[in-house]
């Protein structure tokens, strides 16, 4: 029996320690690290591309559970030693990215599955893995007839029920400019939109954090809120009265991306990795339920599930410059705050 | 401490290994404390969201706007009425859990313990079933005709107290059952044999008898309280801003360190004045 002093155990804990304080020195060969939006989307891939990752490239892959925001925080906060290879991001954040820095440049012929994906979804620095589509979610047990344009929303008896959020999130954001834009304002001119969140916000049923949302409208505490078709299945899924109804103005689209850290240290797994999630096997399996998410992949026959029938109706739907966006967000948060509280 | 300065009696090796004692812990605050918080008193002293001019406009911004030091105000205020409202049922229960048999002690502890062994997200998302217009508290009022339509009672700072209340009810009782227990039953039952009444009794006995469990509770519970983010966030909803929820919305929304910086260590020194009021308040009681 090999006999260890007091030493030899302070040795190797000492080793230990060291490797825990540095990260992906002690990963094996063969494996990435990719952030991952946490709930469905964690889920979803877990018991979906993992295992297509294992299968077709023999790469074991390790989630890091992180919002966007939070992503792209903790990358900027490691400066230079990413705790992770892959972000998974909204338009949002991927700028905010993009204009620090923060990815590698996408090389388009690592991709096997690229020529399957339509034209303008695989871009200088991201991949796209995902279309989101955001519109209003009704309860159709309390609103026979469901809104039928952003307007709407703060009339009665719609107001008295809705579920308000502000700009934190990308669906928030989006959504509450096009409301502007359906009371004659814009990108540029919010005015419109904050006198009438002003004039709703003591009727409104409430005003809650985007993650409480869904908790929110399951619980019966508001009946109509703007959201994405992903939560609209999922809540569907868990048996409660949800419909999506399209605005007059037509439904908002953005795509989720896959993009690789810069400084990543598994750039080639990385790749392997953004490849098996846009393949056609992946997209097909994350498009059914319970993960209910819009496929991108050509090949892909879209379920009946989903609201959209296809990839080209994505093309007729509202999308947004997030480069226009982005600077004036942080001023459209804090005048949020100000005058959207008690 | 050297061993020149040591107290008589005390030898130079002593001295020495207390300090190797003390060495880790002393420098786990160091790393993980003290190095952060500096860090971020200098970030906060970036003029601009790019950190690249130095300045105090952060900290301009946040005093000279009416807004956030009602934001300071609020977050203060949560605190205390959690302490108040954690207070009020507490001492009733301590009382209970004081005059109980042995048997019933240990289930009343179980019971007081069991919120601790749940996670506060879960209790915060069972707050929301028991609060929204179709949970419990609403079912039950119309049920009994008393009310016609739900009381709108998420998104309130009612809400937000009631459900914090449960939330940080143990750290209040925890150190007040500690001190009741330790409380000698011959001072309460001479001054009843004395003719003064239970309340006179409580407030002119009891009370300052638990006064140092009461200080130790309300510390733990407003420390809690105020920096309560998940609680403040799904309960509390936008409609109400406190300090937690602006710091997270300034650095990973916004992206504006040095202004999440100026709040950070706004909650900081908002919840350290709160203790060290407390702490006062402690020394003044022990004093007269």
């Amino acid at each position: 029996m090999t006999k260890l002093n007091r030493r030899d155990i302070l040795a190797g804990a000492g080793a230990l320690g060291l490797a825990g304080l540095l990260p992906g020195a002690a990963r094996a060969s063969g494996s990435v690290t990719a952030a991952i939006y946490p709930g469905t989307w964690e889920e979803a891939y877990r018991a979906v591309v993992a295992p297509a990752l294992k299968k077709a490239a023999n790469v074991d892959i390790a989630f890091d559970s992180l919002f966007a925001v939070d992503q792209v925080a903790k990358v900027r906060a490691a400066r230079g030693v990413p705790p992770f290879d892959c972000f998974v991001l909204d338009p949002g954040p991927a700028a905010a990215a993009q204009a620090a820095g923060l990815f590698e440049p996408i090389d388009a012929s690592k991709l096997t599955n690229a020529a399957k994906v339509p034209a303008g979804l695989i871009k200088s620095h991201g991949v796209t893995c995902n279309a989101q589509v955001v519109g209003i979610a009704y309860n159709p047990k309390k609103f026979p007839t469901p809104p039928k344009a952003w307007t709407d929303l703060f009339t009665a008896p719609y107001v008295e029920r809705l579920g308000l959020t502000g700009f934190q999130t990308t669906f928030g954001t989006v959504s509450l400019i096009e409301m502007c834009k359906a009371f004659g304002g814009s990108e540029t001119n919010m005015e419109p939109i904050f006198a009438e969140l002003k004039k709703a916000v003591s009727k409104a049923a409430a005003v809650a954090a985007p993650a409480a949302m869904p908790g929110l409208f399951q619980q019966g505490q508001i009946d109509v809120m703007y959201t994405n078709t992903n939560t609209v299945a999922i809540l569907k899924g868990r048996g409660v009265d949800i419909a999506f109804a399209t605005p007059a103005s037509g439904a908002i689209t953005f795509q989720t991306t896959l993009h690789i850290v810069k400084g990543a240290e598994n750039v080639a797994n990385a790749y392997k990795y953004i490849d098996t999630a846009i393949s056609a096997e992946v997209q097909n399996q994350l498009q059914r339920s319970p993960y209910n998410m819009i496929p991108i992949n050509k090949d892909v026959t879209f379920v009946d599930t989903l609201d959209v029938k296809s990839i080209d109706d994505l093309s007729k739907m509202v999308t947004h410059d997030w480069t226009k966006i982005n600077p004036q967000r942080a001023a459209w948060i804090e005048r949020f705050n100000k005058e959207i509280t008690k | 401490m050297s061993a020149a300065a040591a107290a008589p009696g005390a030898s130079p090796l002593r001295d020495t290994v207390e300090w190797r004692l003390a060495a880790p812990l002393g420098l786990t605050y160091a790393v993980f404390f003290a190095a952060p918080f500096l860090i971020l008193l200098g970030i906060s002293f970036y003029a601009d969201a790019e950190q690249t001019r130095l300045g105090l406009d952060s900290w301009v911004k946040f005093y000279t706007d009416a807004f956030y030091l009602k934001v300071i105000f609020d977050t203060l205020k949560l605190g205390v009425l959690a302490v108040v409202a954690t207070t009020i049922l507490a001492y009733p229960l301590a009382l209970v859990f004081r005059a109980a048999s042995p048997r019933m002690q240990r289930v009343l502890i179980f019971i007081i313990l069991m919120p601790l062994l749940t996670s506060v997200v879960i209790r915060t998302f069972a707050w929301i079933v028991i609060l929204a217009r179709e949970g419990v508290v609403n079912q039950t009022l119309m049920a009994l005709g008393l009310t016609a339509t739900p009381l709108n009672l998420l998104q309130t700072e009612l809400g937000l107290v009631i459900a914090l209340t449960q939330i940080e009810m143990p750290l209040m009782l925890l150190p007040l059952l500690t001190i009741m227990n330790q409380m000698d039953q011959n001072l309460v039952d001479a001054s009843r044999a004395l003719g003064a009444s239970k309340w006179r009794t409580f407030f002119r006995v009891i009370l300052p008898l638990t006064l140092p469990g009461w200080i130790a509770g309300a510390t733990l519970v407003f420390a809690s309280a105020t920096t309560a983010f998940i609680s403040q966030s799904v309960i509390g909803g936008a409609r109400l801003v406190y300090l937690p929820s602006l710091i997270w919305q300034q650095s990973m929304v916004v992206y504006n360190w040095p202004f999440a910086a100026v709040a950070s260590l706004t909650l900081l020194f908002t919840v350290l004045s709160g203790i060290m009021a407390l702490s006062w308040l402690g020394r003044f009681a022990k004093t007269s």
